[in-house]
């Protein structure tokens, strides 16, 4: 294995992501416009309920949150959907190339956007709303976009399996899950009044530990003691079983005929 | 030498439903096809030619038998024969918004290509096919000749052992699809290439294969090369011969080259494996007999008829 070799194939997903963003005006679109419709209203939002400044922050904390980890992951789940929306998968994958180099090489321009996106939605929220971003200082800051990353790359992993397992088809069903995740970990609220049952399937969702993080720099008492330990620990976790479920249903994709179904 | 394909017991089905049983497409598949050359899988559509292609190229999983390329086993190996060879299928689909030099640098880095190596790669192909002013097309704005061009030109951006070609000249106008032909002899000329190439176009493939092998029902019917299946079958050119005065008595079944002879009245009919290297002494045999020449008359065999004999 060359590394230089191996670079150049990651780098062959992320320029194309790239290109693929820089011509498609929806894609600006959609790194620019849901997010200020996000902030905006959910702000507005606020200021209607006359909210407390430090709830204020709490709930916007949750639609930066939501927002860093749509854009991405969509740079992930994109990354095969292009081949399969061109009906090119089947020249993808007779290059040698392996999961790991799509997964990284997406990835990295998800990343890149995510922050993009991060970034302008911490700046509004400073200017419109005055949240205090500076406040879980430099390394709090980068360990909770770290968490949100981590997050996105779970979404769009489990997308991936799906569209390689179902076909296009499945899209919406994998985004609509990105979506109960954000429900059980208390984006808006605190997973405490989350009913019985629902409160402790919260407890395996990565992002309600790095929120409960985050959120006790503004204040709000921690609900688990080691928040870092559990959310890092359930994303690696994760990570790994996404990635070994991604590898099976690639095999299985092999096996049924379906990426060849995905280039006709 | 080491064959470039071998195939032993091939089988694949596809599942078809619940409770339903599942559409066997290659059943008990055997082929060698030598490094070198240029080999044509012939077939109707749903004879298991794209299923054949896909599993000797890596991408589908055969249910039983053993297939190798280059020495490598397609399911063991798959990673290492991946870099060796390339795949150019018909109705060519790239990514829509991706020029046709930003579809080639794609696909080169896919193979690890970079730098200098992947520039100077990308423009030898956009020069080879006659791409260089549509470099900054679009391929959703290519024609299909072009993009049929493109997906030629990034079958070879590995510099592939083995390049596979699913109907590479289908949609293609005639001109290109002569150019496309002369580059495919070319390849295989120059640098050795082996090439697998499927199509219906019967006359491409007498023109371009050394061997074919026709597939039926996921099923090899015949393999070999083009005359060696005429003669087997008695298939050949057509040659008749009309005398005015009488055919001269001679046993035409035992002339050189002869794979069937009929005499009706003052016509003598014969089926011959190759009649511009048999018909001069052909003609002075019977000039011997007789001293008035026949009235000639040359069919050639195709490969309409080989195809037709064999698949029905």
């Amino acid at each position: 294995m060359k590394l230089p070799t191996e670079l150049n194939k990651i780098w062959a997903f992320a320029t194309r992501s790239l290109l693929v963003n820089r011509r498609n005006v929806f894609a600006v679109f959609e790194m620019l416009f849901w997010p200020l419709i996000g902030i905006l209203s959910v702000g507005l939002l606020t200021r209607f309920l006359r909210l407390e400044a430090d709830i204020v922050t709490f709930v916007l904390i949750g639609a930066v949150s939501m927002n860093v980890i749509q854009i991405a992951q969509l740079d992930l789940s994109y990354s095969l959907l292009y081949d399969v929306w061109s009906k090119s998968l089947k020249h993808t994958f007779i290059a040698p190339i392996s999961l790991t180099h799509v997964l990284v090489g997406a990835g990295l321009v998800g990343l890149l956007r995510g922050f993009l996106v991060f970034l302008v939605m911490g700046l509004l929220s400073m200017w419109l709303f005055d949240m205090d971003l500076s406040r879980p200082g430099l390394p709090g800051l980068l360990i909770f976009l770290l968490g949100l990353f981590l997050n996105a790359a779970i979404i769009g992993m489990s997308v991936l399996a799906l569209v390689l397992r179902f076909g296009h088809r499945s899209e919406v069903a994998a985004w609509s899950f990105s979506y109960l995740l954000f429900l059980l970990c208390g984006l808006y609220y605190p997973v405490t009044i989350l009913p019985a049952g629902l409160r402790e399937v919260a407890q395996f969702v990565p992002l309600t530990h790095f929120l409960d993080y985050f959120r006790h720099f503004y204040g709000f008492p921690l609900l688990s003691p080691r928040p870092l330990v559990y959310g890092f620990g359930q994303s690696v976790i994760y990570l790994g079983l996404g990635y070994l479920l991604l590898r099976w249903t690639l095999a299985g994709a092999l096996r049924r005929g379906t990426i060849l179904k995905l280039s006709e | 030498m080491q064959p470039a394909i071998e195939v032993q017991g091939l089988y694949k089905s596809f599942p078809t439903g619940f409770f339903k049983p599942p559409r066997e497409v290659l059943q008990g598949l055997d082929l060698e096809v030598a490094a070198g050359s240029i080999f044509g899988v012939l077939g109707p559509n749903g004879a298991g030619k794209t299923t054949l292609i896909s599993i000797l190229t890596t991408v589908l999983l055969p249910d039983r038998g053993r297939a190798a390329v280059l020495g490598l086993d397609v399911v063991e190996d798959a990673a290492r024969l991946r870099e060796r060879i390339n795949l150019a299928a018909s109705s060519a689909r790239f990514l829509w918004t991706l020029t046709v030099e930003e579809c080639l640098r794609f696909y080169g880095r896919l193979y690890g290509l970079g730098g200098r190596v992947l520039a100077d790669k990308v423009e030898e192909l956009l020069h080879l096919f006659r791409l260089t002013t549509h470099r900054r097309t679009k391929f959703e704005s290519l024609s299909t000749g072009l993009k049929q061009r493109l997906a030629l030109a990034k079958a070879l951006i590995n510099t592939p052992e083995l390049l596979f070609l699913d109907e590479p000249t289908s949609g293609l106008d005639p001109e290109m699809a002569r150019h496309t032909q002369e580059e495919i002899l070319r390849l295989n000329r120059d640098t050795g290439l082996t090439i697998l190439l499927t199509t219906h176009n019967l006359r491409e493939a007498e023109m371009l294969c050394s061997g074919v092998t026709f597939l039926k029902d996921g099923r090899l019917l015949a393999t070999g090369t083009i005359p060696e299946l005429q003669a087997r079958l008695g298939l050949g050119d057509r040659l008749s011969l009309t005398f005015k005065n009488g055919v001269p008595p001679l046993d035409y079944q035992r002339l050189p080259g002869v794979l069937s002879a009929e005499v009706r009245d003052s016509q003598v009919l014969l089926v011959l494996d190759r009649v511009e290297t048999r018909l001069a002494l052909l003609l002075e045999e019977i000039t011997r007999q007789s001293p008035h020449p026949p009235e000639v008359r040359v069919k050639e065999a195709d490969l309409e008829e080989l195809y037709r004999e064999i698949t029905h």
